[in-house]
């Protein structure tokens, strides 16, 4: 009986689902859909039930990039058959753990008149408080009727009240308006060719920008009220945002997108050639760039630019093994593995989350370093610029040829001379050349094959002869700022920029160079913008 | 890696050749009780796969053989039970190994490496003819490895550092030998990580100080004892009295040489009994009467029997940082080590010219 009851949800929600990205329901109101992460489905379960509910790794699929960032793909997704499938396995998973004897006491709220037997109060009660943290704005009478009248069905067939409740909330929980931010807006009457975005939604793009997870009851509340859509309170739930510890949440989730490090589920790094390349160095040099960056913008209040010259960072054990630096070790006969502030030495190779291991070894082959894709990396990530793909038909068996070129340096040099090759690599390449200090492993190294590693090069007309010296020079190129400005306007708002937002962006970019890339500053600005919270119309044309 | 400093070698067993792990098996079951016709036949008839579903044992070890009229002492725990059946010992012109008394004795060993004459391993000689001992480098003691790559995991790492005014000359330094507080790290291929940290323990049960010299990548020191904490699976403790060292340093920062001087000879026995007969594929009680007889330092104060044979181990090391507890740098890590130092059992496939592999079928677990 249960089985049924879980089938005919799934099937109920695939109806919902079909064609509806982009809907229109009163007149002026359009509904526009935006898919949730993988890491903001799982802050959401974790804020609402709390942390021990198991979330399955595998619960969302991270989607696909669009423009440099995953959140762009979002809002272009339609699900598979398959997709569904798990989104309803997953969502009887969490509910049945929400429901479970020993959670019922905190999450569920009431103890019903019998526990084999239908209680509407109690379980309305629960349905009618998770709700509207779940779908981001209050339930409708008639929904929350739908869902206690699920729960009064399921507990008469099961004999079981809780086994209603877990019926109502894995319904809940495949409900479009959960796995979907639904964006409602109308047009503005000031400027009609954009969209205003109502206060629920203005909230949740708050919350999934500045926390990664869907808004808490304060910021509903506000939005309830629509205070949420008047400047004071606008700002006044903007600074709370900030000032909360899930702004950490942010951080992680946008420089993970902006970083691409989903790539890490695909890094292969050739253990036969850099054993110290362990296992655990792939989920530890993720987790260091986004400590270090966590770190540096929140803890510190640093700028931006600095991420690319700071020696300060943390490692583990195998890290530093890896960076061949000494590092105390406190724990003894194992434990957890300790993660420990570690400053890199004034005069080591090892300066910025350029020489991290994430960016150098992300970029690269399993058994070789990449000075192209490093170089690539280096501009669409942190300049923003756009490397087109390689023709269909080159040659690489030049840079493949490391008997009559020992260095790569040499290699691209002689891969260079087709021209068709040029034009990007001659983008790439330069830059690329100067982290040649680095094996594919990250280890630093001084020659290749025996030969002396040139890692000097040019940069807009600046030279430089280490990696280090690169980072300076980066750190003040102005499209450093522009670049992480314009990227966090699309991820918050998951859409390009118009022509005009480019404007105030390009001003904004000017403003910080100014006064500080700080991340607090950022947000502020970018949340407290009113085009941050509109949707233009001419995208929605395009996506109907 | 530490290890018994084995060299077999043609002339090593002239009279009856390496013991096979079945021959020790044979004498298990007779000491048990059993006749020889009987033992014989206990070991021909058994179906391995019949014995490892009833018992769960090995079908190599004697226990899981037919249960013997009457049972009698371990033989690991109590040697002197049973008969001294005077085991062959291991001779030839070579073995590793230090000469430790300054005496070129006829019939002492030639080192193969450093062609020190007058070489006293005592250890190899009581070992040597035991198939698994009947090996020599690159292969090592089977059962040895396997216990120390078990230990591995759960045994603070031995340490070495070595200080001196300019390690990149020749000339004297001083070598200490440390426990750390933590495991060892692996590294991908299950080897040793090179270039990890580890902080030393101060404990001085496991420390101990040399003066040493350094010439052409070769470190020696003066004799002096050394006492190193192990694990109970692996050696429990390794003492050496007069120890001396001879390790070369390779480019790379590590180490590979060996370690030898007088060891209390319990302290190796107590290594073999617990893995027992089985496992160390050796006679444990014409073990320890060949050890008791050979031992040559170290007489007990109350009987005057010596307790302590010479012994050599080979002793590989890689680089690591070592730091005080406290969190300073006491030693760096010089070099990132060997890129394939694998601790796992080693293939006895070898093309090193000379390298010998137990029998077919033997040596195996």
């Amino acid at each position: 009986m249960l089985r049924v009851l879980r089938w005919s949800v799934l099937v109920a929600g695939a109806g919902v689902w079909a064609g509806v990205l982009v809907g229109a329901q009163a007149m002026d109101t359009i509904y526009t859909y935006v898919r949730l992460s993988p890491t903001q489905y799982q802050h959401v379960i974790h804020d609402i039930f709390g942390r021990d509910i198991v979330v399955p790794a595998n619960a969302v699929e991270p989607g696909v990039r669009d423009r440099g960032l995953l959140a762009l793909g979002g809002r272009k997704l339609a699900l598979s058959g398959a997709e569904l499938e798990r989104y309803n396995l997953v969502a009887w998973q969490i509910a049945a753990q929400v429901v479970d004897p020993a959670r019922r006491a905190t999450l569920i709220g009431c103890t019903p008149a019998a526990a084999d037997a239908p209680d509407e109060a109690c379980a309305a009660g629960f349905l009618g408080r998770v709700g509207p943290l779940l779908l981001r704005r209050p339930l409708t009478d008639d929904e929350l009727r739908r869902y206690v009248d699920t729960a009064r069905a399921a507990t008469e067939a099961l004999d079981d009240f809780y086994a209603g409740l877990e019926a109502a909330l894995g319904r809940m929980l495949v409900a479009a308006d959960f796995l979907f931010r639904t964006e409602s807006s109308t047009p503005d009457p000031a400027a009609p060719e954009r969209l205003r975005l109502d206060a629920y939604s203005r909230a949740a793009r708050l919350s999934f920008l500045l926390w990664d997870s869907s808004p808490d009851a304060e910021l509903l509340a506000a939005a309830g009220s629509r205070a949420l859509m008047t400047e004071a309170g606008l700002r006044e739930q903007v600074d709370r945002l900030l000032a909360s510890p899930r702004l950490e949440r942010g951080v992680r989730a946008f420089f993970s997108d902006m970083y691409e490090f989903d790539k890490f589920e695909t890094l292969l790094i050739d253990s036969e050639t850099f054993p110290e390349f362990i296992p655990s160095v792939e989920a530890d040099a993720r987790e260091q760039t986004l400590r270090t960056i966590a770190d540096h913008l929140l803890n510190r209040n640093g700028d931006y630019r600095d991420l690319l010259v700071t020696r300060d960072t943390f490692l583990t054990p195998a890290l530093a093994a890896l960076y061949a630096v000494p590092l105390a070790r406190s724990q003894e006969l194992g434990g957890a593995v300790p993660w420990t502030p570690y400053r890199f030495p004034d005069g080591t190779p090892y300066m910025g989350v350029l020489s991290h291991v994430s960016f150098l070894s992300l970029h690269g082959h399993p058994g070789a370093s990449s000075p192209t894709l490093r170089g690539k990396a280096l501009r669409e990530k942190f300049l923003c610029q756009t490397i087109p793909p390689p023709p269909a038909d080159v040659d690489f068996s030049a840079i493949e040829d490391s008997s009559t070129h020992r260095t790569v340096r040499e290699r691209l040099d002689a891969h260079r001379t087709n021209r068709a090759c040029a034009s990007c690599h001659r983008m790439m390449d330069p830059i690329g050349l100067a982290f040649e200090g680095f094996d594919a492993a990250s280890r630093h190294r001084t020659t290749e094959n025996g030969a002396p590693i040139d890692t000097s090069g040019e940069l807009n007309g600046q030279t430089f002869t280490t990696a280090s010296e690169l980072a300076v020079i980066l750190r003040n190129e102005p499209a450093v700022t522009s670049c992480v400005v314009d990227r966090a306007f699309s991820y918050g708002t998951q859409r390009m920029p118009t022509k005009e937002e480019r404007g105030w962006l390009t001003a904004l970019a000017t403003d910080l160079r100014g006064s500080g890339v700080t991340w607090r500053a950022l947000m502020r600005r970018l949340a407290l913008e009113p085009d941050f919270h509109t949707i233009p119309a001419a995208d929605v044309r395009a996506e109907r | 890696m530490v290890h018994t400093a084995t060299y077999a070698n043609a002339d090593a067993c002239p009279v009856g050749g390496p013991v096979t792990p079945e021959q020790v098996q044979l004498r298990a079951l007779m000491r048990k009780g059993l006749s020889e016709e009987e033992a014989k036949a206990s070991l021909e008839d058994r179906d391995p796969d019949e014995d490892l579903a009833v018992d769960g044992n090995s079908p190599d070890r004697p226990e899981a053989a037919p249960r013997p009229r009457r049972r009698r002492p371990e033989t690991g725990n109590f040697p002197t039970r049973a008969e001294d059946t005077e085991i062959e010992l291991a001779g030839g012109r070579y073995g590793y190994g230090f000469n430790l008394n300054g005496i070129v004795e006829r019939g002492s060993f030639e080192d193969p490496e450093s062609g020190e004459r007058g070489v006293d391993n005592g250890m190899w000689r009581v070992l040597g003819c035991f198939e698994g001992y009947h090996i020599r480098k690159p292969v090592r003691p089977y059962s040895e490895n396997i216990s120390f790559d078990t230990s591995l995991d759960a045994m603070p790492a031995w340490l070495m550092w070595v200080s001196g005014e300019d390690l990149s000359r020749d000339g004297p330094v001083t070598v200490t030998f440390d426990r750390a507080l933590n495991v060892a790290m692996r590294n991908g291929l299950q080897g040793l990580l090179g270039g990890a940290s580890y902080t030393i323990d101060p404990n001085p049960r496991s420390h101990s100080e040399f003066k040493g010299y350094i010439r052409d990548q070769i470190l020696t020191v003066e004799p002096g004892d050394f006492a190193m904490a192990g694990d109970s699976q692996w050696f429990p403790v390794l003492r050496l009295l007069q120890a001396r060292v001879r390790f070369r340093i390779a480019p790379d920062g590590s180490f590979d040489g060996l370690i030898g001087g007088y060891q209390p000879f319990k302290d190796f026995f107590h290594f073999l009994a617990i893995r027992g007969e089985g496992l160390s594929q050796t006679n444990l009680p014409g073990v320890y009467y060949a050890m008791k007889r050979l031992a040559e330092a170290a007489p007990d104060p109350v009987t005057g029997e010596n307790t302590a044979i010479s012994a050599a181990y080979r002793m590989q090391g890689i680089p690591a940082f070592l730091m005080s507890k406290t969190g300073e740098v006491v030693a760096e890590a010089v070099g990132r080590g060997p890129a394939v130092n694998s601790t796992a059992m080693p293939e006895y496939e070898t093309d090193t010219p000379g390298a010998q592999r137990p029998a077919e079928g033997s040596a195996r677990e």
